[in-house]
């Protein structure tokens, strides 16, 4: 194993080439491995020769977990948890970590969120500072550009990230980014790749965007249909794969090609808007909300009346991401698969 | 010799998209007119992903055939992998739209192996286990004997036979003719010429008979030409062909708008039209857009820059949007100009449309000159117009500032008719448009570098909006009655 650990390991061009993609193979560690990324990024990685060695972190297996992947048992929110990720990462020699214990969709457990984004993160960090782990790809939202009718029509990575602070799930974001800022700060000789992607939709993810769509009745905002972008799955996965196997440092912003109106995503997924006055739209979201009956906070109100749209032309031109499926596909992709869950064809339960 | 046969079968799995491939490119080949086989290298500067996969086959095939012990030194994906490429392959390689820009080696060597690098892969379901069967896969690579190969060979030899067939029947003139190769080896395949246009046919007409194919392809491509329906800015183009009689009426019937030295406007390329902005409730930047779709020879597109506030109002900000309104910054500007779109811009802004009667016709202050700015950086020509009659169409005779600040709205006007008739109030006056370009200004003799400096802009500002002032003044003593 260790022999072929250190292998030359080559990779035939189109051109005839024979490159040499390292002296080593790499190591690498996904933190919240059992959410959706995470366990689909295994399976690429398994199948990749070029890893020897996936360790997989999270509290529970992931169910993708193959001869290359070694399972660790953590909690980012223990206490020893920094401990521990320096331990492992000391002692697999892992050269490449992947932060996807970052939560996707907002919870009302806002302490726990806090915690399990900010100490988290932190504890990551840490352990990527102590175990001298350089490389680390974070997965990150554009929506924390903010939704707001002064945007340009495409946001590029050097625009400020003005989600609303007020709300929860936006504050922890935000605070990882800064987290992040700190952590990828030039002179350390660190590979940070932060992936900001645009709204995730396909045929198996669950999200709140998604399970947004997905009611039987979607509410929007009366008078308003703004712009939005989605991002497959599909394609969100061979990004993080793109980002383990490139060196790229920097921001870069994920999105499919292409921006449908929020009224046009509803329309493909068959369903039917319910406009309603941002000034009733607000109370009664804030209401569901602190009854812990909804599980939208008031400040997603913002994008469903303002677009947020990311211009994707760095991801393009220095990460080399292109996306297979443009926007309309990615919905019509999620939309032909809730079409088979309505009649009982499709019984997996999205993640 | 065990590896070989996993290449063979990871070859067969994806044979079909292969081909297909295969076929289409030698179709377009020949549609261009480049017959000369022996000219289809491998030596191709800037390759598109579909042919770099291809040729990487090519060389694997050839690999596979020659004596010579193979040495293998691609990865190898398990089976169940190469099965997932060769399901999600189709759409990678045959759209063309999906070329990297292959600046470097790096690049090409990326797209070459994109499918191993998990572009396009397929995404596992949560809870879905992989089959144990492939654990160890790439390590001890098992020796199970498969019978693809015997029937990739098969199926080869059918297709070169069934190829030399319609070649010998329809050979075109202007292809060099080759013999019928006696066996269907590698490289005969390689070397033998496209088949004509006949055969494309039939193969196609086969293809298009298979429901996977037509899903793949032409299911694609459809979505991907309707997914235009919204343009990236927010126009949809369908909204747009609906409203067009509508503006049309209004153009010509309520408001009878003439046109004059409509040529100053480009026919092709980038341009900024500078107008005036006219009346409290601005339709000026539909009306323009009108007038170039309309009267303008070549039918031009234009996008106008609307001010921040539109975008807040309900219904008013979609519908500007979806129409063709852009919002005024120097982000979105550019990026119009970049793909040589025609803009207009009304750099008097909000101090344009809450003026009041009394002062119609008396350009305000002309912004920041950030118009200029965007002259100069993206080297467009300046076309100043005058829009006479607009001012007249909703005059405001009082602004409730109070009342816009407590609204948060930029103003809120009192017309002759607004509150008092309610929503109806908000209909224009039926004046007398009139509609004046004046000759283009270039600022060609300034570098980029000129917009950085503030008094230039600041000069260059002043001086388009006297030009603009004086052919407004020009126009308002030419005519008669605002009515007529």
């Amino acid at each position: 194993m260790s022999e072929e650990r250190t292998s030359p390991h080559s990779i035939r061009t189109a051109s005839g080439d024979v490159i040499r993609v390292s002296g080593k193979r790499r190591v690498v560690a996904i933190t919240g491995a059992a959410s959706f990324l995470g366990l689909n990024l295994i399976g690429l990685l398994e199948d990749d020769p070029r890893v020897a060695t996936i360790v997989c972190l999270d509290r529970s297996a992931p169910p993708t977990v193959g001869s290359k992947s070694r399972f660790y048992e953590l909690d980012l929110v223990h206490p020893a948890a920094e401990e521990r990720l320096a331990e492992v990462f000391g002692a697999e020699a892992v050269d490449t970590v992947v932060h996807l214990g970052l939560l996707e969709s907002p919870s009302r457990e806002t302490t726990h969120s806090h915690e399990l984004e900010g100490v988290g993160t932190m504890q990551v960090l840490n352990a990527c500072r102590r175990a001298r782990t350089h490389k680390l790809i974070v997965r990150s939202f554009t929506w924390l550009y903010g939704a707001s009718a002064t945007n340009p029509a495409f946001l590029s990575e050097k625009h400020g990230l003005r989600a609303r602070n007020t709300d929860p799930f936006f504050r922890d974001k935000l605070a990882v980014e800064e987290q992040l800022l700190r952590f990828r700060q030039p002179g350390q000789g660190r590979v940070v790749t932060v992936l900001r992607t645009a709204p995730i939709v396909g045929p198996s993810v669950d999200n709140f965007v998604s399970r947004y769509l997905r009611l039987a009745r979607v509410p929007t905002v009366l008078g308003f249909d703004p712009l939005w972008q989605f991002l497959h799955e599909a394609d969100a996965v061979a990004a993080l794969k793109l980002a383990v196997d490139r060196d790229v440092p920097g921001v870069f912003n994920l999105a499919s090609e292409g921006v449908l109106p929020l009224s046009m995503a509803v329309h493909l997924l068959r369903r039917h808007r319910l406009p309603l006055p941002r000034s009733l739209l607000r109370p009664t979201l804030g209401a569901l909300w602190l009854s812990k009956v909804g599980d939208a906070s008031p400040a997603l109100l913002d994008y469903l009346q303002y677009a947020c749209v990311a211009d994707t032309s760095l991801a393009k031109s220095r990460l080399g991401f292109v996306p297979v499926f443009s926007s309309r596909e990615a919905l019509s992709d999620f939309a032909s698969a809730e079409q088979l869950r309505e009649v009982k064809l499709l019984s997996e339960t999205p993640a | 010799m065990t590896r070989k046969d996993k290449k063979q079968e990871k070859q067969a799995l994806r044979r079909s998209t292969t081909d297909r491939d295969e076929k289409k490119r030698k179709g377009k080949r020949k549609a261009d007119g480049t017959a000369d086989v022996r000219a289809r290298s491998r030596s191709e500067a800037p390759k598109p992903r579909g042919s770099d996969g291809k040729s990487k086959k090519r060389q694997k095939r050839s690999a596979l055939d020659a004596p010579a012990p193979v040495e293998v030194t691609a990865p190898v994906t398990p089976p169940s992998g190469s099965a997932i490429d060769a399901e999600i392959l189709p759409h990678v390689g045959l759209d063309s739209s999906y070329e990297l820009t292959a600046d470097g080696d790096d690049f090409e060597a990326l797209s070459a192996d994109a499918p191993e690098l998990g572009i396009g892969s397929r995404v596992v379901a949560p809870h879905v286990r992989f089959e144990d069967e492939q654990d160890d896969a790439f390590e001890s690579f098992p020796a199970t004997v498969t019978p693809s190969g015997d029937v990739e060979d098969q199926i080869r030899a059918l297709e070169a036979r069934l190829d030399g067939l319609i070649q010998h029947a329809s050979r075109p003139d202007n292809v060099v003719p080759l013999a019928v190769p006696p066996a269907p080896t590698v490289e005969a395949e390689l070397e033998r010429e496209p088949p004509s246009a006949e055969a494309i046919a039939v193969e196609s007409a086969a293809e298009l008979a298979g429901s996977q194919y037509y899903v793949q392809k032409w299911g694609r491509k459809g979505l991907r030409s309707r997914a235009e329906e919204v343009d990236e800015f927010g126009l949809d183009r369908s909204f747009d062909a609906k409203l067009r009689p509508v503006l049309d009426f209004i153009y010509r019937r309520y408001f009878r708008i003439q046109t004059e030295g409509i040529e100053n406007v480009p026919s092709e390329g980038r341009a900024v039209v500078v107008g005036n902005h006219s009346g409290s409730i601005p339709i000026d930047g539909l009306m323009l857009r009108t007038a170039l779709r309309t009267d303008h020879p070549a039918s031009r597109d234009l996008r106008w820059l609307a001010e921040d506030f539109l975008f807040y109002l309900p219904f008013a900000g979609v519908f500007m949007n979806r129409a063709g309104a852009v919002r005024a910054c120097q982000e979105n500007a550019e990026r119009l100009l970049s793909r040589d779109n025609l803009i207009a811009v009304f750099p008097e802004g909000v101090q344009g449309i809450r003026k009041l009667f009394r002062d119609r016709y008396r350009l305000q202050r002309f912004g920041r000159g950030g118009y200029i700015r965007l002259c100069l950086r993206t080297r467009a020509p300046l076309i100043p117009c005058a829009i006479i009659g607009g001012e007249e169409a909703s005059p405001l005779l009082y602004r409730f500032d109070a009342l816009a600040d407590l609204l948060r709205i930029p103003y809120l006007p009192v017309t002759p008719t607004f509150p008092a008739l309610g929503a109806l109030g908000l209909v224009p006056a039926p004046t007398k448009w009139r509609i004046k370009f004046g000759e283009p200004i270039q600022f060609d003799n300034y570098g980029p570098e000129a917009a950085d400096d503030d008094l230039l802009v600041g000069r260059l500002s002043e001086r388009v909006r006297t030009t603009i002032q004086s052919m407004l003044e020009n126009g308002l003593q030419k005519r008669r009655s605002v009515w007529f």
